[in-house]
């Protein structure tokens, strides 16, 4: 290739012996550095302040004390969120929907997918439609309700799990990825004598390995912070997830004195410390926290594979 | 062209599906007043000082407005007491109460609503009116003997009557006042008043002296700045001035039109010679620097950190932030620092006692109609919520367990019970471990009833307030569904432009002198036709049904 060769003329010009990095790349570098520290500050700070206040006194809260640092250290506040009955039986209803939902959306996922990706399949371009319809269109709140109680699913997990099943978008995604698979590693597996299911699970899925963690990552986290589902087709408390109970803690103390107007009862005025706020929070957010860089790494070498492959 | 056709035929058939959907509601008029196949469980002689006792066992649904101070527990005194009691089992629809509203639309919607719907404020009803959904309870109010004694007892007609529709029927069964219950008011630094040899103000005008003498010792400071602005700039203090200049209400209660006794008609209040008055007394208090301009943008806890750190010394209040949240922030920073509630200023139309006589109440769903056990249900409810022995229960309990009753009829805490820091050192929650004083069934009542759970200090507030007139209810001006769409859309441009054109004169951003351009812009955003809609809707209600 002819651009190889001016590149390898002009090496020993750009970058004199070794690997030194020119002088603009190390300004580029250094420039470059300093604003994605800034980013990861801003994205950090909140995130930090949570933590900080969690552990603070409410008062130095409410007095504005507490920033990156916690003030008045105390781990009541965790004790006190974690004594109550209703959060855990919340958390685990949360992490029984997240797992439930996400296999089947995953499995799912790569069902349609998988079917899609071949070109060859009849009525592919109707298939398609019908998936890419739902994203613009939707049968609206109150059919869909009146659907999934004529169903028999309320107050079961597959009023969550089903409706929401196929997201459209990961579900193009994945079939552009299926589709970039090469053709030839599934005609050598055909002709050793496997089927499509065969083809499917031995040689297709190993190969996506980055790809299922990438879905199951954003299934998983939609569903551990979706509330909606929930909240509108579960009528018992013990079945809420933690995402409607924090929501309750948190909106119903703004909420409480904003539509009372001053007319409601003054026992509707929530008094929700701040600091239970910001720990019932981070307990939410920490398993995720914990999962993402576990996952991240498959995510990292997908991109990259795809990049190389590309 | 082919794919617009296309979308164009699937745009019908839906529209279509919505169509034949929203037929499905309006089921068949139940105007059949024959209750003989609705009665069993109910008790044959049932009136005011029964109580109420179903002859065989019922359950209810009932949506429930779950707090998270108080998480709903299936254990509750409250639940086992009241079938004990009654004979009755309520079967909750939890639901939380950040999105109640919405839950409550869906489950009114798909036709999937329990019986009894509490926790509905006017006008909230009214959209689920035309559907036929709710039932048209004034129908029934037979049935009720202690809600109709207590309205009779109370005079408190003209306030059912501006709950009714175009139909001359009301919806909603409203929560009882005997009293007016005014609850905010501004809370002002005692110890500052002293200082000041200042006394606390009555009027608005004593108000501005006493800023003004504030401001003067301490010139850095503002000495007034509000919170209750999210998400109404101003909420509670447009209101408060609003009501007590004579208008219908501003801030969090904006009420677009204002009762003109003497004119008799409506006028709109964004646009009244009130509303102008008390933009004018604002923006006096902003330009002097007495008021903090940030009072209308900031969120209630910088407004209570500026009141901490004792850069301010007046905020607006009611009995519960007081003592729940400007002495506890103040006795860590401030020692020293006192603060109390005063009583409502006075505004032009004198002192008055603003508060509405109703309360959120609770609509029936229509199904409940063709229940057997309707009428038991109208009687239990009327049990609980409307008579004495019910609103007394539900506030505080069982006597003997959670409250005591002295021969004078003072009821105390159990000991080791607790509730709204009444009894500190109990170790069980009245809300939380038992399920009284419950947000969904205890409201309203007899004037010694909801003042036995004040302080010393808030009834003197209440007993100041008690002693002033209430402001006469405006007449009804039902809208038809036409007109309620109409009047819906105008609504929302309209109370858009009368807050920030408000919050510009208050700031200073505009010049009153322009108030007749600004009214004139209000003209150009349906202010007119709007007014003429409400007064036209009030006349054919005075001619229908007056």
């Amino acid at each position: 290739m002819v651009t190889v060769d001016t590149k390898a003329l002009e090496r020993p010009v750009g970058r004199p012996r070794g690997q030194r990095p020119s002088r603009g790349y190390r300004i580029f570098q250094v420039v470059n550095a300093i604003i994605l520290t800034g980013v990861v500050v801003v994205t950090l700070y909140p995130f930090v302040n949570i933590v900080a206040r969690s552990l603070s006194d409410n008062a130095y809260i409410i007095a504005g004390k507490v920033n990156l640092v916690p003030r008045g250290f105390n781990v009541a506040a965790y004790q006190a969120v974690m004594s109550d009955s209703m959060f855990w039986t919340s958390y685990g209803n949360t992490i029984f929907y997240t797992v439930v939902s996400t296999l089947i959306s995953v499995a799912l996922t790569i069902c349609y997918a998988y079917v899609l990706s071949k070109k060859h399949l009849r009525g592919r371009t109707a298939l398609v439609g019908i998936a890419v319809f739902t994203m613009f269109f939707t049968g609206g709140l109150i059919p869909n309700y009146v659907l999934v109680t004529s169903l028999g699913l309320k107050n079961t997990v597959w009023a969550i799990a089903l409706p929401n099943a196929i997201n459209v978008f990961n579900l193009l995604v994945m079939k552009a990825f299926f589709e970039s698979l090469p053709g030839e590693l599934e005609e050598a597996a055909a002709v050793d004598g496997l089927n499509t299911y065969g083809t499917l699970l031995r040689i297709v899925l190993p190969l996506s390995k980055a790809m299922v963690a990438t879905m199951v990552l954003f299934y998983a986290v939609s569903f551990w912070n979706s509330w909606f589902a929930a909240f509108l087709y579960m009528d018992r408390l013990e079945l809420f997830p933690v995402t409607v109970y924090l929501r309750n803690l948190i909106a119903g103390a703004t909420d409480a004195t904003s539509t009372g107007g001053g007319l409601g009862t003054s026992s509707d005025i929530v008094q929700s410390a701040a600091t239970i706020q910001s720990v019932t929070i981070v307990l939410t957010v920490l398993p995720i926290l914990a999962v993402y860089p576990f996952i991240q790494r498959y995510f990292v070498s997908g991109v990259m594979l795809g990049a190389v492959k590309g | 062209m082919v794919q617009l056709s296309r979308r164009q035929v699937l745009f019908a058939a839906g529209a279509a599906a919505v169509a034949s959907l929203a037929g499905c509601g309006d089921g068949g008029e139940s105007d059949n007043k024959d209750l003989s196949g609705n009665r069993a469980g109910a008790m044959d002689k049932y009136g005011v000082g029964d109580q109420f006792k179903a002859t065989e066992a019922v359950s209810f649904s009932i949506l429930y407005n779950n707090h998270p101070n108080y998480q709903l527990k299936s254990d509750w005194l409250f639940w086992s007491e009241l079938t004990k009691r009654t004979g009755v089992t309520l079967q909750p629809v939890a639901v939380p109460l950040s999105d109640y509203e919405q839950k409550r639309s869906v489950l009114i919607g798909a036709g999937d609503a329990p019986f009894i719907i509490p926790k509905t404020y006017h006008p909230q009803e009214d959209a689920y009116v035309s559907s036929g959904a709710i039932l048209p309870v004034s129908d029934y109010l037979d049935l009720m003997p202690n809600f109709k004694d207590k309205i009779e007892k109370w005079s408190l007609k003209p306030e059912i009557d501006s709950l009714r529709q175009e139909d001359g029927k009301f919806y909603l069964l409203p929560g009882l006042h005997e009293k007016p219950w005014q609850d905010y008011s501004l809370a002002v630094r005692s110890d500052i008043l002293e200082q000041l040899n200042l006394k606390v103000p009555t009027t608005w005008d004593d108000v501005y002296t006493m800023l003004k003498a504030m401001k003067a010792a301490y010139p850095n400071s503002y000495p007034f700045s509000d919170r209750f602005s999210k998400p109404n700039p101003g909420g509670n203090l447009l209101n408060m001035l609003a009501l007590t200049h004579g208008l219908a209400g501003g801030g969090w209660n904006y009420q677009h039109v204002s009762w003109d006794a003497n004119a008799k008609k409506f006028v709109y209040t964004g646009a009244s010679d009130q509303w102008r008055q008390v933009l004018q007394y604002l923006n006096k208090l902003v330009t002097e620097g007495l008021l903090d301009p940030e009072s209308f943008t900031q969120t209630d806890d910088q407004a209570r950190q500026k009141l901490a750190s004792g850069k301010s010394f007046v905020i607006s209040t009611n009995a519960q932030t007081l003592v729940n949240d400007y002495r506890p922030d103040l006795a860590k920073t401030l020692p020293n620092a006192r603060m109390i509630k005063i009583p409502l200023p006075a505004g032009p139309i004198g002192p008055v006692n603003p508060a509405p006589r109703l309360e959120n109440g609770i609509m029936i769903s229509t199904k409940a109609r063709e229940s057997k056990n309707f009428v038991a249900m109208m009687q239990f409810i009327d049990w609980l919520w409307y008579s004495d022995a019910g609103q007394e229960f539900a506030k505080w309990g069982v006597e003997g367990t959670t409250y005591t009753k002295d021969a004078s009829g003072k009821r105390t805490l159990a000991p080791d019970v607790n509730v709204i820091g009444l009894n500190p050192k109990g170790t069980k929650h009245l809300q939380k471990d038992f399920g009284f004083y419950n947000g969904v069934f205890a409201y309203g009542g007899r004037l010694e009833l909801v003042q036995s759970f004040f302080s010393p200090e808030e009834m003197e507030f209440q007993n100041i307030l008690n002693a002033r007139p209430t402001v006469p209810v405006a007449p009804p001006h039902p809208f038809s569904d036409e007109e309620r769409e109409q009047a819906t859309l105008w609504e929302s441009g309209l109370k858009d432009y009368v807050v920030q054109g408000s919050l510009k004169f208050i700031l200073g951003q505009r010049d009153l002198g322009q108030w007749d351009a600004y009214v004139n812009e209000l003209k150009a955003k349906n202010m007119g036709s709007y007014l003429d809609l409400v007064n036209k809707a009030h006349d054919r209600y005075q001619k229908d049904h007056g």
